[in-house]
């Protein structure tokens, strides 16, 4: 399966505009096209049919973020931000790109979007959103939502979940992701309409309740034990990385007191000097401050472009928890599984137990025959055709069950497989990022430092 | 260090240090060699050993390392000042080889002082003896009693002032050891002060203590005289070029001061940035182990970080150990040279007041009775030296400050050489493909589940 990576022009791999007629029918075309997509993996070709599905190039930008008043669910005045999506489709043969839609969102539009996405493709790992509070600040920065610099970041992290979606090869054919670019008024209701509130399962959001799974997929059990931790790891390196910032900060602003005090002592020994020998020789003092100066205030830069870095490990953060959820999906179906295996067996047993008279099973209708008599041959076979419709259906179902759970778990470890190269591609990217960041502050560092000690020299 | 087998320890018994004869000192004739610079056979005994197997007489053991004791060596540690002006020299004092001595009444460190010299006030051209604390203390002192007229530069702080600082570590014993020297070598370099008789005493005695139980000194006149101005002479005008300097001693000791907080403002922000890089950089080894693929520029992040770590400890080392010194050295020069100028006012006052009476004695007398006339030698010969002092002083301090702020930009400069180094060399690694090393070891138990159809190639 080809991945096309959100690349610096926000220019997309190909992605359909033909909406789907109904949700559903979206997951359902998935689960034949993963299929597809499979057998040409095992041929070798590592790419996806390009051409039944893929129509035309878009362009997806958050460009604007803009504060607004309305009133909320309860008559109440509040102040949100309001995005601005602006999509434009590339035309192939000139490269041109004509703006075909522009609408405003705000964040809990984006939240409602993708908790729907979550819904109606567990074997995906859905992007995740940009964070909802600051967290992980250090001083300088604000904690405040309507903070310019919070809400700038929150822009190009809705931008850069938007480019995600569009870029997965199943999401991006979603018709109510396709609405959400295109139709600003009356979207709310349209999902809503898909009634995947209903359909989501209230046990995936009990975080912690645990199933007691007899035969999970061994690697799902450690894709998930691997989620946790690289949730631990990160935290904690966005904690740790906060503190250095600041201490760096801290180092950077303090010499900047060095530019004053040396003026006013350059002013006295210039005053001595006049009588001096040594008059000619005076430090370079305005040098001196303006480097000193300069110094210190390059630390602002330096530590917004490390905030940039941070917010890429964050994204990773967050996308630990749609993992997760994909592990946790997983271990839900197979309890489910073995619940109904388990009722079938029972079920199993118990006719059998009345087909044959012997009574190794408890139930209730076999303590009330002890209790108040045996039943009658007729109320028996009657029971036992009760039953034995019972075991039909239950193995159907469990037929289906059992489908679809394989079904599932080909299809998310695809994704995971998608996830896991994407994964890797960003994270090293981030480093390399970092790495060159690194090395440009030694290099201007390196630069004052000589500049200084040739303004020294002079004395 | 002694000629023959080890003497016994003197330290044993009740006796005081000042009853013992001084550490090691009985040996220095034998090492001052005539014509021969090579060093005593002990003193190259000592250092084949190694130090940390070197037991003195006394006791005493090394402290840190010191280098080789060839003559070549010493010669090049010995620092040549640059700014000479065309002089010759020919008196050049070492301080180095800081010891360690435990005796019962106490633990104290001695330095060896090395003297070479072709004046004809010393008897050999060159002398080794050892000196603690407490004799460059005396000799201070000495040289303030005998010559009041002149700066004398100042020692470093006799008691460990901030922080539970250990006073045998090596850093401090360093540092210390670098004040000590550069005291010496100030005196060297004055016209007036190394030709003093106790200065002479210092360099080349094998007891000094039995020459400070003599209390010989040969006041000069000037000297004797000035100790025996009492104060309580009010001044009238005070010359405005001494006036100057005063003001300027005053400014130049609060902008030193402001300075040295800065100086040590930024240390303790680096050592609090230091504390959390030391967390920062093992995070992404803990990351590391968790991944396939990422598991080794991972890796190599942390330990990037940790050889950043390792570039900042030097930093602020070097800052506490080389820059913070100076400036507090200076901080007290300036205060010694106050006090030098209060005297130098006292012995204007004291001239002016007997000028004074001999004006209201109103004596037709043409002729300036005769202690008036030695007040008034007394006082432009003290104005004499003062300015010349002065103004080698300012020479001094500029090379010395220039020096100073110099070498902090370069540790700064290294500093971020050495990181520039550590993150530059991790790229190559950071941008290597991972598909050759798939196969071998680097998975992750994640990667060790992957279904082959799955596996994807860059």
């Amino acid at each position: 399966m080809e991945q096309a990576p959100p690349d610096p022009e926000r220019r997309l791999q190909p992605a359909p505009l033909e909406p789907l007629g109904h949700p559903d029918a979206g997951l359902e075309a998935v689960v034949g096209e993963e299929v597809e997509g499979a057998r040409d993996e095992g041929s070798g070709d590592g790419t996806m049919t390009e051409n039944n599905f893929w129509l035309k190039k878009i362009e997806i930008s958050v460009s604007e973020a803009e504060k607004r008043t309305g009133r909320n669910a309860m008559n109440m005045q509040e102040t949100y931000t309001a995005y601005l999506i602006e999509t434009r489709s590339v035309e192939h043969i000139d490269g041109q790109s004509v703006l075909t839609d522009s609408l405003w969102r705000r964040y809990s539009e984006f939240e409602l979007l993708r908790n729907y996405l979550l819904v109606y493709y567990p074997h995906v790992v859905v992007p995740p959103l940009p964070e909802k509070r600051a967290e992980f600040v250090w001083h300088k920065l604000s904690a405040d939502n309507m903070d310019p610099d919070f809400v700038e970041r929150r822009r190009i992290g809705l931008e850069n979940f938007l480019l995600r979606v569009a870029s997965h090869p199943i999401l991006c054919r979603d018709k109510i992701f396709y609405l959400f670019l295109t139709q600003e008024g009356n979207w709310k209701e349209t999902v809503n309409e898909t009634g995947f509130q209903l359909k989501a399962d209230s046990r995936l959001k009990a975080l912690n309740a645990t199933f007691r799974v007899k035969n999970p997929d061994k690697r799902f059990t450690e894709l998930k034990h691997y989620s946790d931790e690289l949730q631990s790891v990160i935290s904690h390196l966005l904690r740790v990385r906060a503190r250095v910032a600041d201490r760096l900060y801290g180092v950077y602003k303090v010499h900047g007191n060095y530019g004053r005090v040396f003026s006013e002592w350059s002013a006295i020994e210039k005053e001595m000097g006049d009588g001096l020998q040594s008059a000619g020789h005076h430090m370079d003092v305005h040098s001196v401050r303006w480097f000193l100066n300069r110094y210190a205030s390059s630390i602002d830069d330096i530590l917004e472009d490390e905030e940039h870095y941070a917010d890429q490990l964050k994204e990773y953060l967050f996308y630990a928890e749609a993992l997760r959820a994909v592990c946790r999906k997983h271990e839900l179906m197979q309890y489910d599984l073995e619940m109904a295996a388990q009722d079938l067996a029972s079920k199993k047993q118990q006719c059998e137990e009345l087909a044959t008279g012997t009574v190794r099973t408890f139930s209730l209708k076999g303590m009330t025959t002890k209790l108040f008599g045996q039943e009658t041959p007729e109320q028996r076979e009657a029971r036992i055709k009760v039953l034995e419709e019972q075991i039909n259906e239950g193995e159907q179902q469990l037929k289906s069950k059992n489908l679809e759970g394989r079904e599932f778990v080909k299809n998310a470890w695809a994704d995971i497989e998608r996830f896991k190269e994407q994964k890797n591609r960003d994270l090293k990217e981030a480093l390399i990022s970092y790495a060159v960041m690194q090395i440009s502050m030694c290099k201007k560092g390196i630069q004052v430092w000589t500049n200084a000690k040739e303004c020294f020299s002079k004395m | 260090m002694s000629g023959g087998p080890p003497k016994a320890l003197p330290s044993t018994g009740p006796h005081s240090l000042r009853d013992m004869p001084h550490p090691l000192a009985g040996s220095s004739s034998e090492e001052a060699v005539g014509g021969d610079s090579t060093p005593s056979p002990d003193l190259l005994m000592a250092r084949s050993f190694g130090d940390k197997d070197l037991i003195l007489p006394n006791g005493g053991t090394p402290v840190g390392t010191s280098s080789p004791a060839s003559s070549s060596s010493l010669l090049n540690r010995l620092q040549l000042d640059d700014d000479l002006d065309g002089e010759t020299r020919d008196l050049f004092v070492t301080v180095d080889d800081p010891k360690k001595h435990v005796c019962t009444m106490e633990t104290y460190i001695t330095y060896r002082i090395t003297t070479k010299s072709t004046r004809v006030e010393f008897d050999l051209p060159e002398y080794s003896v050892r000196r603690r604390y407490q004799d460059f203390d005396w000799l201070r002192n000495k040289l303030e009693e005998s010559q009041p007229t002149h700066l004398i530069p100042p020692l470093p702080e006799k008691f460990v002032v901030k922080g539970v600082v250990d006073r045998f570590s090596e850093e401090f014993v360093e540092t210390r050891r670098k004040a000590l020297d550069k005291f010496l070598k100030r005196i060297t370099d004055h016209p007036v002060l190394s030709f003093n008789e106790h200065f002479n005493v210092f360099l080349t005695a094998k007891d000094l203590n039995a020459y400070k139980k003599q209390g010989m000194a040969l006041l000069t006149r000037v000297g004797e005289s000035v100790k025996h101005v009492t104060g309580g002479y009010k001044l009238r005008s005070r010359p405005l070029e001494f006036a100057a300097i005063g003001e300027y001693l005053d400014m130049f000791a609060l902008k030193l001061g402001t300075i040295d907080r800065i100086a040590q403002r930024i240390i303790k922000e680096e050592i609090e940035y230091l504390v959390e890089l030391r967390e920062y950089g093992p995070v992404y080894s803990t990351w590391s182990a968790l991944e396939g693929e990422l598991a080794e520029p991972l890796e190599g992040v942390s330990a990037c970080i940790g050889n950043c770590s390792t570039a900042l400890e030097e930093l602020t080392d070097d800052m506490t150990e080389d820059f913070l010194p100076v400036l507090r050295e200076y901080i007290l020069y300036s205060d010694s040279m106050k006090s030098v100028l209060k005297k130098r006012d006292q012995v204007q006052a004291e001239y002016e007041a007997k000028l004074e009476a001999v004006a209201l004695r109103k004596e037709d007398r043409p002729k300036v009775p005769a202690d008036v006339e030695k007040c008034q030698d007394r006082m432009e010969c003290f104005n004499a030296d003062l300015k010349a002092d002065m103004e080698r002083w300012q020479n001094n301090k500029r090379q010395d400050f220039r020096q100073l702020l110099m070498g902090m930009a370069d540790k700064n400069i290294q500093y971020y050489e050495k990181c520039l180094m550590a993150w530059e060399s991790i790229i190559p690694l950071l941008q290597e493909k991972q598909e050759a090393k798939w196969q071998v070891a680097f998975t992750s138990k994640f990667e060790e589940n992957v279904i082959p159809w799955a596996r994807l190639t860059d």
